[in-house]
């Protein structure tokens, strides 16, 4: 089968997307039903992504793919996972200025770490060796298998976001977001939840970092920056923070207009591409945060519309 | 999104808060009330306790130092190489105490504080210490620009706490990408010629330090003797407390919420300047320095203003201290970090919704 | 004592102060050891803060507070998490109006009856079984509170506040701590408010009772508490307490005699 018609930055450019999109829903479990605000996002997909590439490249396994891949990927997401565990019982009872500080502090240790710690990931100079799982014949065709599976991954978190809209323990989460004491004066174990709500939603970010790794093959500490953070939230609030496809819509809207639309389809300067449009793109998301805050907080597609949900569920 | 809760347990401070209240009860609720150090002298012992132990404390570390060569340079480099960052988080502390409003984009004002004194400076050809105070009052107006074009207008719109957050990360952002394309990507110096080094204690330090450092306590005791002396002062005090009060009693909110943002952004503008002196300016410059910013802030304020001074000031040592010893700045951040959130852990805010402006 | 074994709450050398003022100060009190208590009292007297402290959402600064639960069990309160006293059936409404403001009034219901193994994370089918157990309840008491649809989200304050008091119904107490639940409410939905409380306490539960409306205290309790400046003046029958000179003096005044 032959892929010529295919741009590879077009696969590059959708993984990105469909990545994103991944990380926007777990924030809007985080964020938007719960109401933890998370800034460290990169922080749990960063150790993810560098704890899958430092043992999918150091540890000398004994077994070949797709196990060394699976392996190194479990234990990315389980890094993470904990990470989340230990950042939620740090915030679990600060305000929102105490959850700010403590996840942008988490994710600052993840980059310092990162650096540091150069023999085992290659620090500034990044670390190479990274690879698929399996091998198409051309990397062009591993890509976008790669894609493929980073979608249905996707897909499935969209699938457990949406059912967790209509189960008891998303309920809890909306609880929790809109009113923890009186939560807490029925019973619930409000902090108990926020612990394995992170754990959860972290480690999959983790996993998401891993998945990352395989398909740029290469540890780089640029990536450690805001940008990721910036992505996921900006698309987030766009679309609607407390809307099952807020983060869809919202990061088609943002992520894929600039990393799409803008790198394709619209003829610019070459020049521009490395510089400018990178410099606009995270001015725009950043511009972007602040006006939909100020005017339209609830985001493109509006409030969680919880009475007809309940109606839909329960009537009859 | 959940504005009619947060109004319940806010606006209605007087009545019943019931399960909220268990929160209100937190060690620091006090918060916005004793602003500034409660130490109005009411006590006859606290002033001259305090005196003497710091006096005490101050002659044991130049003893210290004077036998002890690591001791030495950990107190003079890290008192002075760390000045802006006591300033930094002087005004960043300030904003948050008194409007309740943490503000990632004073991370701008900080970087904005460093281009506009290379500015001046490149433009004028004027020295640095010229251009330092005139840099400070540029970000001053300029933290006041984002007061009055976002800051009141989402105030007014009863933008959430969490929101608030995620409206001032996004401007941080677009500050600072926007910064990049006017005064391009380049890393900025200064163009002076080299500093001349005076000698402290044994150890060689950078004029500008020492005017950096200077300032710092210079404007540190100025803002207290502000606050707790003058009218504009009480009417701060006022305003932080209890704003519906302080209105009624002719307080006048907007030019007090102004003047509070200037001096925030005059401290995070100077605290730009001396941090672009010692090394460069770039558009990254305040982010690089705000996470630190923001524990010396949270943690310190666990007291009051001044804790974030002297919280500010140990920082600056131990950060210098760890980096002579590990012979590698990352690392003693790290330990810094550590720390300063096992502190927030145990004595932080606890979920409150306290006033904000 | 009753003859039924009932939950009741003790409370021993309490003391709570705000900003150097003592507001609640009560030596020894027993609190539901009757099926209805009345805990009556000038504004400020002291009974949401006693109330808090049994909740221990607010702590006290000295003293003990204890539950003697039905099936004989004794547990300190003072040092029980607030999410835990659900568990021991110790539960109360709140004087102020609190509400999820993003859940619907089925949803609030359905909150308090979910136990932790229908909100595990990933559990397929626990929405299902959890409104198939409990619809029955939660179906009569909308009607019987006339909830017009519970699938919307609780607007009015009268409302809210009756849709806390059904939170706290359904979470099956054994203590209820009721702080003014009729305040704001219409009169017919009060009737029913209280002919709820007259069952739940034939059936066992101690109730408490913050009350304004003396008419409903002389009518509902078995025995009141009377509190003033943070103490407790006396326990006696209705009928006693409303004779007292210094209740009158204190609370009833000319007006209410
Ligand atoms: N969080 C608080 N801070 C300061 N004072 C309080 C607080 N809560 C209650 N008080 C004071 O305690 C006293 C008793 O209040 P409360 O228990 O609400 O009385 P009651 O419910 O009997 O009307 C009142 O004077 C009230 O002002
Ligand atoms: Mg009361």
């Amino acid at each position: 089968m032959s892929l010529d018609w295919l741009d590879a930055f077009l696969v590059s450019g959708t993984f990105g997307v469909v990545e994103i999109v991944g990380l926007g829903l777990l924030l809007h479990l985080q964020v938007g039903l719960t109401r933890i605000a998370n800034f460290g996002v990169v922080g749990f997909w960063g150790l993810g992504l560098y704890t899958f590439g430092v043992l999918y490249v150091q540890v000398d396994w004994p077994f070949g793919e797709p196990w060394q891949f699976l392996f190194s990927a479990l234990a990315a997401s389980l890094a993470a996972a904990l990470a989340g565990l230990v950042v939620a019982w740090l915030i679990a009872d600060l305000d929102s200025d105490g959850a700010l500080v403590g996840t942008l502090g988490f994710s600052a240790i993840v980059l310092i770490l990162a650096t540091t710690q150069d023999q085992l990931t290659g620090g500034a100079l990044g670390l190479g060796g990274l690879g698929f799982p399996y091998d198409l014949g051309t990397t062009k065709a591993n890509e976008l298998l790669w894609l493929a599976l980073m979608t249905a991954l996707v897909g499935l978190i969209l699938g457990y976001v949406w059912w967790v809209h209509r189960t008891p323990y998303g309920r809890l989460l909306i609880a929790i977001g809109s009113n923890e004491p009186l939560a807490r004066s029925m019973g619930k174990h409000t902090t108990g939840a926020k612990l394995t709500l992170f754990a959860i939603t972290c480690g999959l970010m983790g996993l998401l970092g891993a998945m990352h790794g395989v398909m740029v093959r290469f540890l780089d500490i640029g990536s450690l920056d805001v940008g990721i953070t910036l992505a996921a939230l900006a698309g987030l609030i766009l679309g609607g923070t407390a809307r099952v496809w807020g983060a869809v819509i919202g990061v088609l809207l943002t992520v894929g207009l600039f990393d799409i639309v803008i790198q394709f389809y619209v003829p610019l300067p070459q020049e521009w591409f490395t510089q400018a449009i990178p410099v606009l793109r995270e001015a725009v998301f950043g511009a972007l945060l602040v006006v939909v805050l100020l005017f339209r907080p609830q985001g493109l597609l509006g409030q969680m519309r919880r009475s007809k949900l309940i109606r839909a569920m329960h009537d009859g | 999104m959940d504005r009619p809760a947060r109004l319940a347990s806010t606006d209605e401070p007087a009545v019943d808060r019931d399960v909220a209240a268990q929160h209100v009860e937190g060690p620091t609720t006090s918060g916005h009330h004793n602003v500034v150090a409660e130490s109005s002298g009411r006590s006859p012992r606290r002033p001259g306790r305090t005196t003497s132990i710091l006096v005490a404390a101050a002659v044991g570390l130049v003893v210290l130092a004077s036998l002890s060569d690591f001791v030495a340079k950990s107190l003079v480099i890290g008192a002075t190489e760390n000045a802006a960052l006591v300033l930094a988080a002087l005004g960043f502390a300030l904003l948050y105490r008194l409007t309740g409003l943490l503000n990632v984009a004073y991370a701008e004002t900080i970087t904005l504080g460093g281009y506009f004194a290379v500015w001046l400076s490149s433009s004028l050809g004027w020295g640095f210490y010229a251009v330092v105070l005139p840099a400070g009052i540029l970000a001053g107006l300029l933290s006041v620009g984002t007061y009055l074009a976002i800051f009141r207008v989402a105030k007014r719109r009863r933008v959430g706490d969490l929101e608030m957050i995620a409206m001032s990360f996004g401007l941080s952002i677009f500050l600072r990408h926007g910064l990049q394309f006017i005064f391009g990507y380049q890393v900025q110096f200064f163009d002076i010629a080299p500093p001349d080094t005076i000698s402290v204690l044994g150890v060689g330090v950078p004029s500008f330090r020492l005017l950096a450092l200077a300032s710092v306590a210079l404007l540190s005791i100025l803002i207290y003797q502000f606050i707790q002396r003058t009218r504009y002062g009480l009417q701060i005090r006022a305003l932080a407390s209890n704003e519906g009060l302080a209105q009624a009693s002719g307080v006048r909110p907007l030019t007090v919420t102004l003047l509070i943002w200037f001096v925030a952004g005059l401290a995070g503008g100077l605290a730009g300047a001396f941090y672009g002196v010692g090394s460069s300016v770039s558009p990254l410059l305040g982010s690089r320095q705000l996470l630190l910013v923001l524990l010396v802030v949270l943690v310190g304020g666990i007291w009051d203003l001044l804790g974030v001074v002297w919280v500010g000031v140990a920082t600056g040592i131990a950060l210098t201290a760890m980096t002579l010893q590990f012979g590698d700045g990352l690392y003693s951040s790290l330990v810094l970090i550590f720390a300063f959130l096992a502190v927030l852990k145990v004595r932080g805010r606890r979920l409150t919704a306290g006033t904000k402006v | 004592m009753g003859d039924q074994r009932r939950s009741s709450i003790r409370v021993e050398q309490v003391q709570k102060s705000y900003a150097g003022r003592m507001v609640v100060d009560v030596d020894e009190l027993v609190l539901g050891d009757v099926p209805i208590e009345g805990l009556l009292g000038p504004n400020g007297a002291g009974k949401t803060t006693l109330m808090r402290m049994v909740m221990n959402s607010v702590s006290p600064d000295a003293g003990r507070i204890t539950l003697n639960s039905s099936d004989g069990s004794t547990t300190t309160l003072s040092s029980l998490p607030t999410h835990k006293m659900a568990h021991h059936g110790v539960v109360k409404s709140t004087q102020v109006i609190t509400d999820f403001d993003q859940l619907t009034i089925l949803d609030s219901m359905l909150l308090a009856v979910a136990t932790t193994g229908h909100e595990f994370p990933v559990r397929p089918g626990a929405e299902r079984s959890l409104m198939s157990a409990n619809e029955d309840e939660i179906r009569s008491y909308l009607e019987r509170f006339g909830f017009a649809d519970a699938t919307a989200i609780a607007m009015s304050a009268g409302e809210k506040k009756l849709l806390d008091i059904l939170r706290c119904l359904l979470l099956k107490p054994s203590i209820l701590l009721l702080d003014e639940p009729t305040a704001g409410l219409p009169d017919e939905v009060t009737a029913k408010v209280l002919e709820v409380i007259r069952e739940l306490a034939a059936d066992g539960t101690s109730v408490v009772i913050v009350e304004h409306d003396l008419d409903v205290i002389w009518e509902l309790c078995d025995e009141v508490t009377f509190m003033a400046e943070g103490r407790v003046l006396m326990k006696d029958d209705p009928a006693s307490i409303r004779a007292n000179a210094t209740v009158i003096e204190k609370y009833l005044g000319a007006g209410h005699g």
